[in-house]
């Protein structure tokens, strides 16, 4: 689906470059931005708000004139040329091609997620374009020998749990908290989340992991593998998986009649809405998730806060059918961060972008968080809290945040009631 | 857990015969291989969530209109599809691509109108309480997919055996030449059965949401495999095959969740392949194998 | 069946198809730079023709196809990834890996019509799903997927392609043109009357089909080459089995130019449409089958023969 934004003003801008001098004629009359997402398919849930939300943020620069792009010294409006790869990543390979070699894309974004961002990495490579990586944190994409990568905003997977870790290894440990059970889904996402949290607990030492599985992605009847679980009798459940994943497994927690003392899982945080419209609230009571930047208000240097984004995203996409929660939010600050890289580059050049990107690592500060990266492009800023969801008085849930203590606003109910 | 495992599996093993008995009438009456199955089932699946959802019908009573409604769409998709099909070189062949073709119409207008996220029926629907048989639990969905698998079942064998319409469906199935030549309107017989066929799939899919967990419109092709290696394993033509693969299957499955559960998914293609090449007439069935 | 036999029409055939083809395909990359796409066109081309050696000469479908490109892109992968093997090398893993496939497959040619159809589907899940399972990461990086790093070379990879599609063409024109192919055709005609006439009907069967896994194990390994970062579903997606088949029953099989055109006019729409409007690519595309089918059951043969056009 072609997504294009015509000059709001074409008078006032023919007028405007006729008054200019003649080399700037060489400024090009839009900023091309391509990128892919999933309508469908089992990546679509997490592709799509990002999507909305990098377009939110163009349609916003564009209604102000364009961009601010620092060598030709003036707004230019921006393109956002998007296909549907639906969730194929055969599809998504032959689409970044084609953004590559035929709308020859000034910016190349990929879709949200480790594996439509994988089959972009050596393409982009290839042909020497800087790969906006947005939510991709597979740890193999970051080597030192590829500089054609960076990602924007999400913890790279093997320091994301971390908060998830600490807590477990002391509070939890204090609360009496001795063994923990993993359940992960088997691809790049989740597993390295996965063996990050196992790093985490073994190089700590004071907790037994006495169930530790894999599943397929596309898993969604959890009732045998919670009887295995139980027959473990574990303290904690950690559960690692993509929104399906969680849902199915939350559900089936519920109608199984297990309860667990303390249960973990990524997108009761990441997708609330998402996740508690398939289950019911009920279900996520005592939850222990993620608290990602569209439930805390971070104070951002640069543009919009949480509670202003969130307005206009209503106002925008009201009624529609794609879900605001963290992915929003990471749509929107790729969008921040080109914004900043635009202003501050010495030319389009894809490595002098770089560049400008990475001397905002450590001084930006967006609705999403601080932004830090290390040497090879990895984003190692952006690291989310440990929250419970709680009942609240009008049968809702609340998301309490625990850990870390700087950050938390509630104790933990602990062994879940 | 092996008492749990056997149990669950006896209780699935009745739902994927449901799922398999379907498939097996259709293959049976008209050597035609439905590859849109599981897509009927999808459809089943998705009609209960709707009348779940806008009015509020509780899928037990979803499943008789969701019959009826699937038997009369059957019955003209029949006539539309598959006289022209047996009318050419190689009708069995280029059903498995026509149906194909059926099965990719069904996913494509099912997810453009219900977007790609999956859909499930809280489960408490069909009960609250789990029920506690032996000392485990099992949820109450899964018991009342069981029974209700049952019942269907217990149906179809009435209908086969014990009606004047079902002795004609099995002339069919045995002799498809020697029953047109005795007069019986095969047509008729056989988009009949087809109704049936589509109708099942579509009761099995209003027990999806609750047996899988979820429903997505991606979901055909899967089970389809699936109810096919069900209805390999109890040979053709034999609707009391289908209920006996459909345990085995069904057994097996749980065994493999609960001790080498990575390898789970492997299960019903291996299953297939094992099953036609050492016994492909089934566990209980007529040759199909020429040199 | 054939319209005729012999050397001069072999000649003609390699003249006005083989040639033509393999030259455009040569050319097309510097005329046209998404090369991805004119990739994968090659790549169609190739497995239509593989399924044109099996099902349009003797007769048999088997919709599990793409589990011998998959093997051979796997073969290729593995032996570059533990073994860092130089990239030619690991093509003939690739293709040798699709034969061993395909041999220990042979039983299921004792199977007939819908059940060796279903049972090949079987067949090539299994060994996705062997692929894939986690506990096998260590050797086939399971559900994770390949990424290989230090053979990247798309144009070589491309070129390599070319050379293989070529060596397809010639053999489908040798079999249109020899008395073995004549023998599959009488295979699939009625295997009964073959073996009267002398045929050794399943020693011709294994050979088509021995075949056939080869030139799919081949591409595939090519393939591997040349994306260099894909997932089990990838290579071993039951849609790539579809569609070389539908791109092979729509031109014709049994005909060298069959596939090809199958390939040019199905796999032009499906881009044409996939890239514009994919969320009703699916639904075109599955009507598309279904009219084929019903209307067209033999594909386009038949209606060039009535108006007197002899189909190469």
């Amino acid at each position: 689906m072609k997504s294009r934004r015509l000059l709001p003003l074409p008078l006032v801008c023919l007028l405007a470059s006729m008054l200019t001098p003649a080399d700037a004629a060489e400024t090009p009359k839009d900023i091309k931005i391509g990128t892919l997402y999933a309508s469908s398919g089992p990546f679509a849930a997490i592709s799509m708000p990002v999507y909305y939300g990098l377009k939110l943020w163009v349609e916003q620069k564009n209604e102000a004139g364009g961009v601010l792009v620092r060598p030709f010294n003036k707004k230019i409006p921006i393109k956002l040329i998007a296909y549907d790869d639906q969730s194929s990543t055969a599809t998504a390979t032959t689409l970044y091609n084609q953004l590559i070699t035929q709308d020859k894309v000034d910016i190349l974004v990929a879709d949200s997620g480790s594996v439509l961002t994988s089959v972009g990495v050596p393409i982009a490579r290839d042909h020497k374009m800087l790969l906006i990586d947005q939510t991709g944190t597979g740890a193999t994409f970051f080597t030192k020998d590829n500089p054609y990568i960076v990602l924007i905003s999400d913890p790279i997977s093997s320091v994301w749990p971390k908060y998830v870790g600490d807590f477990l290894n002391t509070e939890g440990y204090q609360l009496g908290i001795r063994r923990v059970a993993i359940l992960y889904a088997t691809n790049d996402y989740t597993s390295t989340q996965a063996n990050a949290v196992r790093k985490f607990l073994k190089d700590a030492g004071k907790l037994e992991i006495v169930y530790d599985n894999g599943v397929a992605t596309n898993t969604s009847n959890y009732v045998v593998l919670l009887q295995n679980i139980r027959a473990s009798n574990p303290d904690a459940v950690v559960h690692l998986g993509y929104p399906g994943n969680d849902i199915a497994f939350f559900r089936n927690v519920q109608e199984s009649g297990i309860k667990f003392k303390w249960l973990f899982g990524i997108y009761p945080g990441l997708e609330t809405e998402l996740v508690e419209r398939g289950v019911g609230p009920k279900a996520l009571q005592y939850v222990y998730t993620y608290v990602t930047s569209s439930a805390i208000s971070y104070k951002p240097n640069f543009g919009m806060t949480l509670a202003e984004f969130k307005a206009a995203w209503d106002k925008k996409y009201q009624g529609g059918h794609v879900e605001f929660g963290f992915n929003a939010v990471a749509g929107y600050t790729t969008g921040l961060v080109l914004d900043r890289a635009l202003a501050t580059t010495d030319n389009l050049d894809q490595l002098a972008l770089r560049r400008a990107i990475f001397a905002q690592s450590g001084k930006l500060k967006t609705l999403d968080g601080d932004f830090e990266l290390d040497e090879t492009g990895a984003q190692t800023g952006e690291i989310q809290p440990l929250g419970q969801l709680v009942p609240d008085s009008k049968g809702g849930l609340r998301l309490n945040i625990v850990y870390p203590h700087d950050l938390a606003d509630a104790k933990p109910a602990y062994p879940a009631p | 857990m092996l008492e749990y495992a056997l149990i669950a599996g006896l209780l699935f093993g009745l739902y994927f015969s449901l799922i398999g008995l379907g498939l097996n009438l259709v293959f049976g009456v008209m050597r035609v291989v439905n590859l849109a199955h599981g897509d009927f089932l999808m459809l089943g699946g998705f009609a209960a969530y709707w009348l779940f959802t806008l009015r509020g019908v509780n899928p037990i009573f979803s499943i008789p209109i969701v019959f009826v409604a699937f038997a009369l769409i059957g019955w003209p998709l029949y006539y539309l599809l598959v006289p022209r099909l047996q009318a050419s070189k190689d009708p069995e062949m280029l059903s498995l691509i026509l149906f194909f073709g059926l099965s990719q119409v069904i996913e494509a207008c099912a997810t453009i109108g219900f977007g790609t996220s999956e859909y499930s029926i809280p489960g408490d629907v069909l009960g609250s309480e789990p029920w506690h048989i032996l000392n485990q639990t099992f949820p109450a969905s899964w018991m009342v997919s069981g029974i209700a698998s049952a019942v269907c079942i217990a149906l179809v064998y009435l209908y086969l055996y014990r009606t004047r319409i079902g002795y004609v469906t099995r002339a069919v199935m045995s002799q498809r030449d020697e029953a047109l030549s005795t007069g019986i309107n095969v047509h008729a017989v056989s988009a009949l059965a087809f109704g049936i066929s589509l109708a099942l799939a579509a009761v099995a899919g209003v027990l999806a949401p609750f047996m899988f967990g979820s429903i997505v419109p991606a979901m055909g092709v899967a089970v389809t495999i699936t109810s096919f290696a069900v209805i390999v394993m109890g040979s053709l033509g034999q609707p009391l095959g289908t209920v006996l693969g459909g345990m085995v299957y069904g057994v097996a499955l749980m065994f493999m969740q609960t001790y080498a559960s990575s390898w789970a998914n492997l299960l019903p293609y291996l299953v297939l392949i094992l099953i036609l090449l050492v016994r492909p007439t089934g566990l209980l069935g007529k040759r199909v194998r020429h040199a | 069946m054939g319209s005729g036999c012999g050397m001069r029409n072999g000649l003609r055939h390699l003249i006005f198809v083989l040639v033509p083809v393999v030259a455009a395909f040569a050319v097309l990359p510097w005329v046209y730079s998404n090369h991805l796409l004119l990739f994968n066109f090659v790549v169609f081309l190739v497995l239509a023709q593989g399924i044109n050696v099996i099902y349009g000469f003797t007769g048999y479908l088997p919709f599990g196809y793409v589990g011998f490109f998959g093997a051979g892109a796997y073969g290729f992968s593995l032996l570059v990834l533990h073994m860092h093997a130089p990239p030619l090398l690991a093509l003939v893993a690739g293709a040798l890996a699709a034969l061993i496939l395909g041999i220990i497959l042979t039983p299921l040619l004792r199977l007939e019509g819908a059940y060796f159809a279903i049972a090949t589907l079987a067949a090539s899940e299994v060994v996705a799903q062997i692929i894939s399972n986690p506990n096998l990461t260590n050797v086939t990086q399971g559900p994770y997927g390949i990424r290989l790093s230090g053979v990247y070379a798309p144009r070589f990879a491309y070129s390599v392609a070319v050379v293989i599609l070529a060596l397809t063409l010639l053999m489908v024109v040798y079999l249109r043109n020899s008395r073995f192919g004549l023998a599959l055709q009488a295979i699939r005609e009625n295997p009964v009357s073959a073996s009267m006439a002398g045929v050794d009907v399943v020693r011709g069967r294994t050979i088509a089909w021995l075949l056939s896994a080869l030139i799919a194990g081949l591409i595939g390994a090519v393939y591997a080459w040349y994306i260099s970062v894909f997932y089990p579903e990838t290579v071993f997606d039951l849609g790539m089995s579809i569609f070389a088949i539908v791109f092979a029953l729509f031109g014709g099989t049994a005909t060298i130019v069959g596939p090809i055109s199958g390939v040019a006019i199905l796999y032009g729409i499906y881009n044409g449409i996939g890239i514009a409007t994919p969320q009703y690519f699916q639904l075109i595309y599955g009507t598309l089958i279904m009219a084929l089918v019903s209307f067209l059951p033999n594909g386009l043969l038949p209606l060039l023969k009535r108006w007197g056009i002899n189909v190469p």
